[in-house]
């Protein structure tokens, strides 16, 4: 089980999916949860410190999910900050991308609590928190 | 819980349609345009979104419209079809299906529509598309592959299908930063563009319009009540002014007074938003009427950042919405005969909004025949709404206008299009409802334009008060061209109308005594008048009154069970020293009086 203080940083540009995911989260217990429109928000609230897990749509505006994973794992302090990756696309290529780039696990909408928790608990166990 | 799922399901169908409505006039565009990468992206990610959005909240339906829209769009996006306009037109079908979806969320109506047949559509259409001709010829792996596609929002679905990452010792690879970055279908471009709009948005906040209805009905409340005091300050100015505190007094209230004028701006430019939701659904339909028609129309629009009240979005839409199709239909001539006279076979209606002192105006321009006016004559004379001889008199800017009056129905000559029960008038009467006017000018096989104008806020107005009979009105000041101060000669008699000569021009003298029937109250009898000039577009009138009692401003109140239109009130509102004050609706009079004239 993982921190459920830990601030956790919810990327949309469809401000309903930031809400339900929210709401997802909340359910099972998290807390502290901000959110950001696109990856370049996402970027500079991730660079005020603080954030210890990241929830990203795939497909945004302006910087999307993708870039924002790449740039944060070049960031020496973002990157050791673990991403799930949330898509609607199942499609092999695009996944393996985002594991090449050092995604730690990815959801497929729309999705269940459950199945949230079941990949949060896989990340955090997988990196030892 | 079920208030938050409530509320999120409110959210997403505005949310939804907000996105729907910046989408929509991008196809128009695109078919003009022919492909054009960014938009095509723009729009399949505002398809992806809602789909995404849709499937979480259990919108079976609207998750297959949205998914084969956007099946489609993808395809258009990476070059593997081209658009048609069968495509396009199955594709705005696909999105009206989608508007509808959300209306019965909205309305919460349970019905439920049939979209099979849709969704069929728009996989045929793209099969067509992929083989190239409309009979077939799909071959087998397209067929595949598109089964593979639709099947697989049931695939999501299944809890299983996320399985974990594969391989973990894979996640400390990392590639180099810009490789791959950006992904094909979306050039470096699509970036530049978004990022101011996405600056914006990020500080947005939604509102509930309840909540600004109510802060704005509170700052009415307060300028009623600074007026009020500025009265009692003034008193004690005048009667006290020895004392200090009076001083005080006065130094306070002229503070107040200046943060309650800024305070009803603020709140005033909250309620305001660009008209541009309003414009984004005259390409879709200027496209579709003039097809409708057989005729080949564009449309240019610009000043839609231009912001205006909520109410006038509101109301503005449908207006304007039969202003085009009247243009379209009666204006815009066939291409056959456009080019018979030398025009360009595709007719051009320009829509063109701008801020003009504290008035919004609106123009729609079309370049089609222009308006008839001895044919509206004889029909407004056969109608028996004017006398032979008025009809004769009545100037060509005057005569064009007889289209907005009451009872003056085209249906004659109307199509089916023009001729759905709504005529020129109603759309005279909406904008009224604005506190705004209307008027047309036509040239002769140049075209027409139909001019709005509207007051920038409905709620607050500057007003000047005068006096008629002992009693206090408000005038509203933006129609005010300017006061005079008459003497008994200056007014001349033209067979049984009071005139007077403004700068070498005849303007029709109105006693407002007279007008309201408050009696005769000897304004008649003294040397000297007051007059308020009235100008409304091409129209212009003076009303005579007994007083001008200065500039103030008021607080529109309607009032329930009154004619408007006829009392030629249009609300009321209470004064600086507590009284009430009605607020006179100059466009009903000139309307009643000087169409008369």
């Amino acid at each position: 089980m993982s921190d459920l203080n830990i601030k956790i940083l919810v990327v949309d540009d469809f401000s309903t999916m930031r809400r339900i995911v929210k709401n997802l989260l909340r359910q099972l217990g998290y807390i502290n949860i901000e959110e950001a429109e696109d990856g370049a928000q996402a970027y500079s609230k991730l660079k005020n410190g603080g954030f210890g897990f990241v929830v990203s749509d795939w497909n945004m505006p302006n910087m999307d999910g993708l870039a924002l994973l790449k740039k944060m794992r070049s960031d020496e302090e973002l990157k050791d900050i673990p991403v799930l990756m949330v898509t609607a696309e199942a499609e092999k290529d695009k996944v393996v991308t985002a594991i090449q780039a050092g995604v730690n696990n990815y959801i497929v909408k729309p999705f269940t609590g459950e199945v949230l928790k079941e990949k949060i608990d896989k990340i955090f166990e997988k990196i030892g928190k | 819980m079920p208030d938050e799922m409530e509320e999120i399901i409110s959210e997403f169908i505005t949310e939804a349609e907000e996105s729907l409505d910046r989408i929509e006039p991008l196809f128009v565009e695109l078919e003009q345009k022919g492909h054009d990468a960014d938009m095509l992206n723009d729009i399949f990610r505002s398809m992806h979104t809602i789909k995404g959005a849709a499937g979480f909240l259990g919108f079976q339906s609207i998750v297959d419209v949205a998914h084969s829209s956007e099946n489609i769009m993808k395809k258009l996006r990476d070059g593997e079809i081209t658009l048609s306009k069968r495509l396009m037109d199955v594709i705005l079908k696909a999105i009206d299906m989608l508007r509808l979806l959300l209306e019965h969320l909205r309305e919460k109506d349970g019905i439920e529509e049939d979209v099979a047949p849709l969704t069929q559509e728009l996989e045929n259409v793209l099969k067509e598309s992929l083989s190239g001709s409309p009979d077939g010829g799909v071959t087998v792996e397209t067929r595949e592959k598109e089964k593979d596609e639709t099947s697989r929002p049931q695939d999501d679905n299944a809890v299983s299908n996320g399985e974990p990452a594969p391989s973990h010792g894979d996640e400390t690879q990392r590639h180099g930063e810009e490789d791959n970055a950006e992904k094909p279908g979306e050039p470096a471009q699509v970036h530049k563009d978004t990022s101011h709009k996405a600056k914006e948005a990020a500080q947005n906040l939604r509102v509930d319009v309840e909540r600004i209805d109510k802060v704005m009905d509170l700052a009415g409340e307060m300028v009623l009540i600074r007026n009020r005091l500025l009265n009692i300050s003034h008193y004690f100015d005048l009667n006290y002014s020895s004392d200090t505190q009076t001083e005080t007094l006065m130094e306070a209230v002229s503070f107040l007074d200046r943060v309650t004028s800024d305070m009803q701006l603020a709140v005033m430019k909250i309620r305001m938003q660009p008209i541009q939701k309003v414009f984004s659904k005259f390409p879709r339909l200027v496209r579709d009427i003039s097809a409708s028609v057989n005729k080949k129309v564009e449309i240019e629009i610009y000043g839609e950042g231009t912001e205006v009240d909520k109410s006038v979005i509101e109301h503005i839409g449908d207006p304007m919405t039969h202003i085009l199709r009247n243009s379209i239909d009666h204006g815009i001539e066939s291409p056959e005969e456009r080019i018979a006279k030398g025009k360009p076979e595709k007719g051009k209606i320009v829509v063109n909004t701008y801020q003009k002192g504290n008035q919004i105006v609106i123009e729609i321009t079309d370049d089609g025949k222009g308006i008839d006016i001895e044919k509206l004559k004889e029909k407004a004379v056969e109608k028996g709404m004017l006398t032979e001889e008025e009809a004769s008199k009545m100037s060509d800017e005057a005569a064009v206008n007889i289209i907005f009056m009451p009872g003056f129905s085209t249906k004659e000559t109307a199509t089916e299009l023009s001729g759905r029960g709504v005529g020129m008038d109603v759309v005279n009467n909406n904008i009224s409802l604005l506190n705004g006017y209307v008027e047309v000018s036509t040239q002769k096989d140049k075209g027409s334009t139909f001019r709005i104008c509207i007051p920038l806020t409905l709620a607050i107005i500057q007003a000047l008060m005068v006096e008629v009979a002992g009693i206090k009105y408000a005038i509203p000041l933006s129609p005010i061209e300017e006061t005079l101060k008459i003497s008994k000669d200056e007014v001349d008699n033209i067979t049984g109308q009071d005139v007077i000569v403004i700068r070498n021009k005849v303007c029709p003298l109105f006693e407002l005594n007279g007008i309201l029937g408050t009696g005769s109250n000897g304004g008649h009898d003294r040397d000297h008048k007051y007059v308020v000039v009235i100008s409304l577009g091409e129209k212009k009138f003076c009303l005579a009154v007994d007083k001008l009692l200065g500039q103030e401003e008021v607080v529109i109140k309607t009032l329930e069970g009154i004619d408007t239109a006829s009392s030629y009130v249009l609300g009321a509102s209470i004064t600086g020293d507590g009284k009430i004050v009605f607020i006179l609706d100059v466009t009903a009079m000139s309307r009643s009086l000087v169409e008369a004239t």
